[in-house]
């Protein structure tokens, strides 16, 4: 069994958790899409019901990614560094851990995003699904670097959820301006214009690049300094 | 009896000894009500309240009496998730030195009820500062009943699910049942009549006619929300106390044989 299969089935051990991954996220665009419209304009945003619809897709990827960047990190310390010492090295165990997480995010947007397209139906849904796959690989550096810093599941688990929040609810559509913090501020707005019918010029496109690569850059990172550490 | 307040006065401390944790229990409701709250506009709304009643108010209020059971669901939840993980881990250990299950489970739930009530009291507070309803012990009543039917279902599903899968539901399951579902905000102002099934059906009915009504009319919303805390709680005092009795069968056979040793 290769390492990201192994470190996929930890992630998996518990029972439903890949059930869950799916069903969490298409219950929440399915039972959500339809609000989002109205919820936007009470926060004084201006979207179309269809572009703050799409909005859902992301918001269930970015937390599913979040909360399994923040438990892949937080429980895989100590292992990770004796996998280093052991002879693998950290950077192929951190390469390991970001790809099992990456997949586990993957199915969540890929839930996330068929629910969107089935619900609604987005008019550039290549756009849309890059824009999705965006928050899920945003969210899950956050997670990964809470989890780098917080070891308790509790606090941890509440201080993604604190970033999510803070995010969302100050990004584009939920607020009459963009908030400079809400760091999936490229994607809420690719998602935007998907699901409005418009596409993104390229300069949207290379800062949600620069952006999503920083992000995989960061949690590759955060997870070389655990596997090195000594604590 | 002594154990348990020895225990629970032991948890109490343990989680007094995590600034991070009374930073977010405390931050967290601030934040997120005083924004939610802040941001909404003015926008006229006809709700239904308990009993059929008509009120006209306006979406900021609306956000501002519904934004404090959404924040208590949500974190009790979540904490009721993680004392599950604290059960597993070193309630068994419990039993097997001697304590009954309920000894060592009780001194749990009662740290998730005073957890609760800190999530509850800031963020009633927090409401406070930006909407007065109309019968603060209904609202209030109505919040604390949200909170404790979130943390029974947290503790249950970090029981089942686990922690990863237990703390996705949490999250998302308070947000569609008190944000969507719930929410006169949405749809034509009162709830659906499929969301009598969700448990937050009977706390977000009080506390709407808590935060809209001069007179109470909810009773049999309180009755509902009561029932399910008394079946929920029912319901966890079984499953965890299965979780750390395991050992406690074995326990008793390592006590028989010990004192077939000793004699």
């Amino acid at each position: 069994m290769t390492r990201t299969a192994a470190f996929t089935r930890e992630q998996l051990r518990a029972p439903f958790t890949l059930v869950l991954l799916v069903i969490v996220p298409v219950i929440f665009v399915v039972a959500s899409a339809g609000v989002l419209g109205d919820f936007a304009r009470a926060q004084g945003g201006s979207l179309a019901a269809d572009a703050a619809s799409s909005l859902a897709a992301g918001w269930a990827a970015a937390f599913v990614a979040g909360t399994l960047g923040f438990f892949a990190a937080s429980s895989s310390r100590g292992a990770d560094r004796r996998l280093a010492l052991a002879g693998l090295g950290p950077a192929r165990v951190a390469a390991s851990r970001i790809s099992a997480s990456m997949l586990l995010a993957l199915i969540a947007a890929a839930a996330a995003f068929g629910t969107l397209l089935a619900r609604t139906g987005v008019a550039h849904p290549w756009h849309a699904a890059a824009a999705v796959l965006a928050y899920a690989v945003i969210y899950l550096a956050v997670g990964v670097l809470v989890g780098s810093l917080v070891s308790s599941p509790l606090e941890g688990s509440l201080a993604v959820a604190f970033v999510f929040l803070l995010d969302v609810f100050s990004g584009p559509g939920m607020a009459a301006q963009a908030a400079p913090y809400s760091i999936s501020r490229k994607a809420a707005d690719v998602l935007i214009a998907a699901g409005s019918g418009n596409a993104s010029d390229a300069a949207d496109w290379v800062k949600l690049a620069v952006i999503s690569s920083a992000c995989v850059a960061a949690a590759f990172v955060a997870f070389v300094l655990a596997a090195r550490s000594r604590s | 009896m002594s154990r348990v307040a020895t225990a629970t006065r032991l948890g109490v401390r343990e989680q007094a000894r995590r600034p991070l944790l009374l930073v977010l229990l405390v931050g967290l409701p601030f934040f997120f009500i005083t924004r939610a709250i802040a941001a909404t506009e003015k926008l006229p709304r006809t709700i239904e309240l308990a009993g059929g009643r008509e009120v006209l108010t306006n979406m900021r209020d609306i956000h501002g009496a519904t934004m404090a059971a959404i924040t208590v669901a949500f974190l009790a939840g979540l904490v009721g998730v993680f004392v599950m993980q604290s059960v597993r881990q070193a309630d068994r250990r419990l039993v097997l030195a001697g304590f009954a299950p309920m000894q060592a489970l009780t001194p749990r739930l009662l740290v998730l009820l005073a957890a609760t009530g800190l999530v509850l009291v800031v963020s009633l507070a927090v409401t406070a500062l930006s909407f007065t309803p109309q019968a603060w012990l209904a609202f209030a009543a109505g919040t604390l009943l949200v909170g404790m039917t979130y943390g029974l279902l947290g503790t249950l599903a970090g029981a089942v699910v686990g922690r990863l899968g237990a703390t996705h539901l949490m999250l998302f399951g308070a947000m569609l049942d008190l944000g969507v579902v719930q929410n006169p905000m949405f749809g034509s102002g009162a709830p659906p009549s499929w969301a009598v099934a969700l448990p937050g059906y009977g706390p977000g009915r009080v506390i709407v006619d808590g935060a809209f009504s001069g007179s109470f009319h909810a009773g049999g919303a309180l009755a509902l929300s009561i029932a399910w805390v008394l079946v929920l709680g029912v319901i966890v005092a079984v499953v965890l106390g299965r979780l750390v009795s395991v050992q406690d069968r074995a326990a008793r056979r390592w006590r028989h044989a010990d004192r077939r040793l000793t004699t």
